[in-house]
């Protein structure tokens, strides 16, 4: 596909997305790169306003990411973190700084697609400034053998009047036994939108995210939106946390899960808190099945129940 | 007939009443076909009973569509075959773009685009503003049944059943809505049209009258709508409304008779 050394598997389960490979790639577009093959730094970009530093350590790397204060970033950066080997293991440390009045999408790509015992590990600090506009997406791809053991956990401070989009998604390949925390803090006038999908497929599948938010600025807002299925005796467990700890901020929590074939589990844990008289969150989860008049929809249209039941996965879980 | 119900009982779910009581109509082909009847006797019971819902079951009687038995019929295999339903408050669902909900029906799979876009057009929706929207909580109640409505018209079933098309749209929407359903009808589908609203009613060329579970009655719809004011005692709401085409459908003997012939039973 292209004469730049980076495996061809992982970069097709961008294409598995819909991720378009090309910006991925070095020398095309004007979007800041960085590519991760194992533990090796196979390409690094800069880009306007953007300073991208790796660093390798013996089993991984320290990636720094700075937008600089009023950087209005056009293409995404774009982050992947690849390993073509069934074992080994990969840590990641990215330090990502958005500074003031900034504008920016990330979009990380995780792809092992040979795992059989691979060990990824993250430890992401996020700080991102007042006013700023800041989305990171990350894709996962494990791979069909259940083989991947990944630990991600991350640390986001939003700052006043930021929006934060926060985007992940492993619903492609089966996901091995996953392991996710985040915990987003949001100062004052902040928004957070954080859209969690996973998809378990089989009995070597267990996952487990845990999200939290805590809204410490007064008015600060949150939907944390947490949408999962399990089949064919995979596991999944969703923890959506939010703490309303300021003066009139306002938080929701939504958990839907689908669970099919027996032997499959989805475990659904929305939390809440407020400490503050005037704060307001809320939840919902629900478990199970689709309602059946969803059923009765799609069917009243020539599908089959599982036609039907296919169909509102991919809805569900779509980006 | 297209559709015809012989002798039809629906109990409720767990079987210990019945809804709809040994009903006998049939349904022409090409045709508007409205079931009246005010809230509670069993109109959209029998709809989804038509449509083959899981849960609504015949206890006793056939059901005929286009000659064949359907009434022991999967859903599934009832669309297959021709028949669909629009539903009174359909679903919302986040993730599905309204261009692949039409599309799910669509048996002309090369065709899908042009005939996803015809529907769009004749439901009155602009293609290139809604083709990527999802049919989820964005759309206004109005604009989701148009939605619905474009998806029944892409499958080209013979027979569409809309389930209270107009709850919850407005005056003007509904206006609309009637252009719509004449719209159908000139593509060559039968419409069952499940309502409780004479105005909506107006646009039938037939009608059954359910009351009270029962079907007191299958005629030409004007003259099914002048039974229902007589069994609800509305004599004047009977002489304001009826109107075709702007000439009044009785004259006000044929209505005295009527709600006559009504109080003496």
């Amino acid at each position: 596909m292209t004469n730049f050394d980076y495996p061809e598997d992982i970069l097709q389960s961008l294409d598995d997305y819909n991720i378009d490979i090309r910006d991925f790639m070095p020398g095309h577009g004007s979007g800041a790169k960085l590519l991760l093959n194992f533990n090796k730094i196979s390409g690094i970009e800069q880009g306007d306003g953007i300073i991208l530093k790796g660093r390798e350590i013996p089993n991984g790397i320290v990636a720094d990411i700075v937008i600089k204060e009023g950087t209005i970033v056009e293409e995404p950066v774009h982050l992947c973190f690849g390993v073509n080997k069934e074992t080994g293991v990969q840590e990641i440390f990215p330090r990502i700084i958005a500074e003031d009045n900034t504008d920016v999408k990330v979009q990380a790509h995780c792809s092992f697609p040979k795992a059989n015992g691979l060990i990824h590990k993250m430890f992401g600090h996020f700080y991102i400034g007042n006013n700023c506009n800041f989305t990171y997406s990350e894709t996962h791809y494990h791979g069909e053998n259940s083989g991947a053991l990944v630990s991600p956990v991350g640390y986001m401070y939003v700052g006043e009047n930021s929006v934060f989009e926060n985007n992940f998604n492993l619903t492609k390949g089966t996901p091995g036994k996953v392991k996710i925390m985040l915990d987003i803090y949001a100062m004052k006038n902040s928004v957070i939108r954080s859209n969690i999908r996973a998809f378990g497929k089989n009995k070597n599948d267990s996952v487990r995210i845990r999200d939290a938010i805590y809204l410490e600025g007064e008015n600060a807002r949150s939907v944390l939106k947490m949408k999962a299925a399990a089949r064919d005796g995979g596991e999944v467990l969703m923890y959506g946390i939010t703490e309303g700890n300021a003066p009139h901020c306002n938080g929701h929590v939504e958990c839907s899960e689908i669970v099919l074939g027996r032997g499959s589990i989805c475990r659904a844990r929305p939390f809440i808190r407020a400490t503050d008289p005037t704060s307001s969150v809320s939840h919902e989860a629900s478990l199970g099945r689709f309602p059946q008049k969803w059923l009765d929809e799609l069917q009243a249209k020539g599908l089959t129940e599982k036609e039907a039941t296919e169909i509102l996965i991919e809805a569900m879980l779509k980006e | 007939m297209l559709l015809e119900l012989e002798n039809v009982s629906i109990p409720t779910i767990d079987q210990k009443h019945i809804i709809v009581n040994n009903i006998s109509f049939g349904v022409k082909e090409s045709s508007i076909h409205a079931i009246i009847g005010p809230n509670g006797s069993g109109k959209s019971t029998l709809a989804y009973t038509i449509m083959g819902l899981k849960t609504y079951k015949p206890s006793e009687g056939k059901i005929y569509f286009d000659g064949i038995d359907i009434t022991d019929m999967p859903i599934t295999e009832r669309a297959k075959s021709g028949i669909t339903l629009a539903w009174q408050e359909p679903a919302r669902i986040e993730g599905l773009s309204i261009s692949k909900y039409i599309a799910l029906g669509i048996k002309d799979k090369k065709n899908a685009e042009a005939l996803i876009k015809e529907a769009l057009e004749v439901v009155n929706l602009e293609p290139e503003l809604y083709l990527q929207r999802d049919i989820d909580d964005t759309l206004s109640g109005g604009e989701r049944k148009r939605v619905e409505l474009a998806a029944v018209i892409a499958m080209r079933p013979k027979l569409i059943i809309l389930d209270e098309p107009d709850s919850g749209l407005d005056v003007i929407v509904t206006e609309d809505f009637l252009n719509i359903f004449n719209k159908i009808k000139i593509l060559n589908m039968t419409i069952l049209l499940i309502t409780h609203r004479e105005d909506i009613g107006m646009v039938a060329d037939y009608g059954t009258l359910l009351w009270r579970g029962e079907a007191v009655m299958t005629d030409k719809f004007p003259k099914v709508m002048v039974r229902y004011c007589a069994k609800a005692g509305l004599k004047e709401f009977c002489r304001r409304t009826l109107f075709k085409n702007g000439e009044k459908c009785f004259d006000d003997d044929y209505i005295e008779r009527i709600f006559r012939e009504e109080s003496s039973q």
